[in-house]
């Protein structure tokens, strides 16, 4: 290797507010090389994130504690550094691409006087814009962000941050807020960044997508870096136990799925019973039509109406899981929002079996709870008083939540917890039908492995049948009997998981299936 | 645009028709009687009467209303009781000095309030800023004014203290003695009428202050840790350009829809000001007109307040839009 652009040498970092401090960081080291990709692989609060924002001096000053170590970035040292200094290293030498590239530009300054203030020439600006692959350079920086994608804004993000041509860029998870096949076409644009001779740490909790991009794998638990080797050997032969748990929680495309998902402490797993479906439909949509005012302005103010679902027709037969994927605006969450009643459909019909309506568990749990009720009153709010109390221990028991949980409140667990809460809440009402808006698209790999077990555990159980919301194709194929893909507000392919998966009939649903990041071990053999 | 404002002009008339309606039933409730007014206390009651049938003040009250409608469709007010002249002329030679004054003060609590806004944000964890802008919005604004008196003019005299001018019989095309000053070349006039103007917009413009600041503090204090504030460290930026070119646009949008609420407050308070500071504008007007129960004088500075109080508001819609390129009108 190359004389290292970052050295990083006993990181450590106490952050916390008053006095209570938490060691976030204990003893971090490594380095990157010039030209080189590193993954920065770990779970949320393993402190990878704090590592990227030590490196820009950007830590929130009053919750810092106790800060020490080295890090040097092309010769500067970054730790006890006076504000000035930070700031020049900030400009010239380290620049980051943000997570959600939503909200990462300013919404009322123009793209071209945002990249100028960034040190960078027009030309130069044209020319980033240009390599990043964005079309039309020239129009694209006199345009405001909200005129542009996600996709597309974080392509401007990191041509933003390379005219500085800075020695090292941090990229934190910059492709979890976006939809699969822009995610793929982002990442080849940070490989392509190599040839510049940056350094780029990649932050991710996605050791698949760790694997086809980098050069070398750290990968960070509980404020240390437990693994640091070539990405190839950290995939074939990790040699830290935790490497190897993140390496068999993680799934995709050609996880076993006649059997639940192995999770922490499972040695044999027994493949899933058969399920006894039932013959009568738990939930049928026929030509169900949505509009939605997002069209352009009349001469009044109002808005021309757009037209989200486009007769869509799906049937749900009870112990059946359905998983509806699709990319974000495809209108996945208006047709869940339709079943569930939530909002009505302009045309078609939506019949349900059952007197109970569907329930529905919503991807943020934490945020779908009350926060200042006890876990036990959300989940039994509205039972019969002198069954409440042994409905709502039997709910949690069948969430595989102690019963004692129910006088908590949410804020007391975790998140995983609290999904599970969320599941609880939804079962207690014995609904036949049940409704996930894409459950675990916000959680770890080993977390969402253990709630993808559960909801399918419960619904061959229940006999439920099950609508499943999702972006992610390889939980699709996991929990899912058939698959139905959307786009645009069309059903463009629905057949049993396997064979969409395997040989998929739509042009769309093939692009879908590319984009999923893979662990290929030969590949990297 | 042209839908936005077709869709104004039409809340426009509807705001001021609802004026009209409060202002007449008012007038039917409140025992004063014009006539009575007209005529003195001494007169005999069939003169009274007869200047009675003579303003119709006998006809049933919705046939008052409907001719008075129909008055204000030509842009006649009525006859004010207590001036004797028509009550549109009164406005009209009241309006400027108004005018003049309510814009001297949004200038002066603009800035103020910027001022505030930034001190808060920059001077962090300073209580002392949060406590001048509690104790200001807390005095009421007869103390203020009578403070502001008694400190500047009464007790230092640095400043006059009643009044818009210092100079006898000038007359300008615009009403507005600065405005006038500049335009004919008299810096004497301009001079005094500033100093005139300094302690009535103070005092106006310390409540005005005090809420757009804090309005505006508390959006700054969210816009800077949006992720694009972040965006803008990343770059190496100092944190005052942070706050000047990335906060103050994204903040503004509350904090201006503040200053529109904040004007119809200071209607109110114009009435103690003008009153305090022998300002001779339309809420020394009012407060005369209201003291002889003169209603058609009332009527006619509620429907001019009504007026410029949606006007403006309509201008702070159109810069909020101006400020955020999402924004359509």
């Amino acid at each position: 290797m190359t004389e290292p652009v970052v050295s990083v040498r006993d990181l450590v970092a106490d952050l916390g507010r008053e006095a209570e401090a938490t060691r976030v960081l204990g003893g971090v080291s490594f380095a990157v090389g010039a030209g080189e990709i590193v993954a920065l692989v770990g779970e949320s609060g393993s402190g990878k994130s704090t590592i990227g924002k030590a490196l820009q001096g950007l830590l929130p000053q009053d919750a810092v504690r106790h800060l020490s170590g080295s890090v040097r970035i092309d010769g500067t040292e970054v730790i006890g550094a006076d504000p000035r200094t930070l700031r020049d290293v900030r400009r010239r030498l380290v620049r980051a691409v943000p997570q959600n590239p939503m909200g990462a530009l300013n919404p009322t300054m123009t793209i071209g006087r945002q990249l100028a203030e960034s040190g960078a020439a027009r030309d130069d600006a044209e020319t980033w814009l240009a390599r990043t692959g964005l079309p039309d350079p020239r129009r694209i920086l006199a345009a405001y962000p909200h005129r542009l994608s996600g996709g597309q804004r974080q392509r401007v993000m990191i041509a933003m941050a390379m005219v500085a041509r800075p020695r090292l860029l941090i990229a934190d998870e910059p492709t979890t807020a976006l939809d699969v096949t822009v995610q793929a076409q982002i990442l080849d644009l940070v490989a392509s960044l190599r040839s510049e001779g940056t350094g780029v740490l990649f932050v991710t909790h996605d050791l698949g997508i760790a694997a086809g991009l980098a050069n070398r794998i750290l990968v960070c638990h509980r404020g240390q870096i437990v693994e640091d080797g070539p990405a190839a050997q950290v995939i074939r032969a990790p040699r830290a136990a935790y490497s190897r748990a993140l390496l068999r929680a993680r799934f995709d495309l050609s996880t076993d799925r006649s059997r639940p998902l192995p999770t922490a402490g499972t040695a044999e797993i027994a493949p899933w019973p058969p399920v006894a479906k039932g013959k009568s439909w738990a939930l049928e949509l026929y030509r169900v039509v949505k509009h939605f005012p997002a069209g352009p302005r009349g001469r009044w103010g109002r808005r021309q109406p757009v037209r989200v679902l486009d007769g869509i027709d799906l049937r749900i037969a009870a112990g059946e899981c359905v998983a509806l994927v699709g990319e974000s605006g495809s209108g996945k969450s208006t047709l869940l929002r339709i079943a569930a009643g939530l909002e009505t459909a302009d045309a078609g019909d939506v019949s349900r079996s059952g007197s109970v309506p569907p329930q529905v568990v919503f991807q943020d749990a934490v945020g779908a709870l009350t926060p200042w009720l006890p876990i036990g009153a959300q989940i039994g709010e509205g039972l019969p008083r002198d069954t409440r109390d042994t409905c709502i221990a039997e709910a949690l028991r069948e969430v595989g939540l102690d019963p004692a949980l129910a006088a908590a409140l949410p804020s007391e667990l975790s998140g995983g917890q609290c999904q599970r809460a969320c599941v609880a809440r939804a079962l207690i009402r014995k609904p036949s039908v049940l409704l996930c808006d894409e459950p675990i698209s916000a959680m770890d790999v080993s977390l969402a492995a253990q709630v993808l077990n559960l909801l399918n555990d419960i619904r061959r159980r229940a006999g439920l049948g099950m609508l499943f919301v999702t972006h992610d194709l390889a939980a699709a194929r996991l929990i899912a009997d058939r698959i139905a893909v959307l786009d645009k507000g069309r059903l463009v392919e629905e057949g049993p998981s396997e064979e969409v998966v395997t040989s998929p009939r739509a042009a769309y649903t093939e692009q879908l299936l590319a984009a999923v990041p893979r662990l290929s071990r030969e590949g990297l053999a | 645009m042209t839908g936005y404002l077709l869709r104004r002009a039409l809340g426009f008339v509807l705001v001021l028709w609802m004026v009209t309606v409060i202002v007449f039933a008012l007038q039917a409730i409140i025992p004063a009687d014009p006539a009575r007014a007209i005529t003195g206390p001494a007169a005999p009651a069939e003169t009274v009467e007869r200047v009675r049938g003579q303003l119709g003040l006998n006809d049933p009250i919705p046939q008052q209303y409907v001719r008075f409608l129909g008055n204000l469709a030509r842009g006649d007010l009525g006859t004010s009781v207590r001036t004797r002249q028509p009550v549109a002329d009164d406005l009209r030679r009241y309006l400027p000095a108004t005018l003049e004054l309510v814009g001297a003060a949004m200038i002066l609590g603009t800035a103020l309030a910027l001022v505030l806004a930034l001190a808060q944000m920059l001077l962090a964890r300073s209580g002392a800023v949060r406590m001048t802008m509690l104790a200001a919005g807390s005095v009421p604004i007869f103390l203020s004014a009578m403070l502001l008196i008694y400190l500047f003019w009464f007790s230092l005299d640095w400043l006059p203290g009643a009044g818009r001018i210092g100079i006898r019989r000038f007359e300008g095309p615009t009403g507005s003695m600065v405005i006038d000053g500049i335009l004919l070349g008299r810096p004497d006039v301009v001079g005094s009428a500033l100093a005139h103007l300094v302690l009535p917009a103070l005092a106006l413009a310390l409540p005005l202050a005090v809420a757009v600041g804090r309005s505006l503090a508390s959006a700054l204090h969210d816009v800077l840790r949006q992720p694009y504030a972040e965006t803008a460290r990343g770059k190496g930026l100092p944190e005052y350009r942070v706050v000047l070119r990335h906060g103050l646009r994204n903040a503004a949008s509350p904090p201006l829809s503040m200053l529109g609420l904040q004007l119809g407050l200071m209607f109110g308070n114009l009435l103690i000001v003008e009153r305090t500071f022998a300002w001779p504008g339309l809420g020394l007007y009012m407060v005369q007109s209201l003291a002889s129960s003169d209603l058609p004088a009332v009527l006619g500075v509620a429907l001019t307040f009504g007026a410029v109080y949606i006007l403006f508001n309509m201008a702070v819609e159109i810069v909020q839009t101006l400020a955020d390129p999402r924004m359509k009108l």
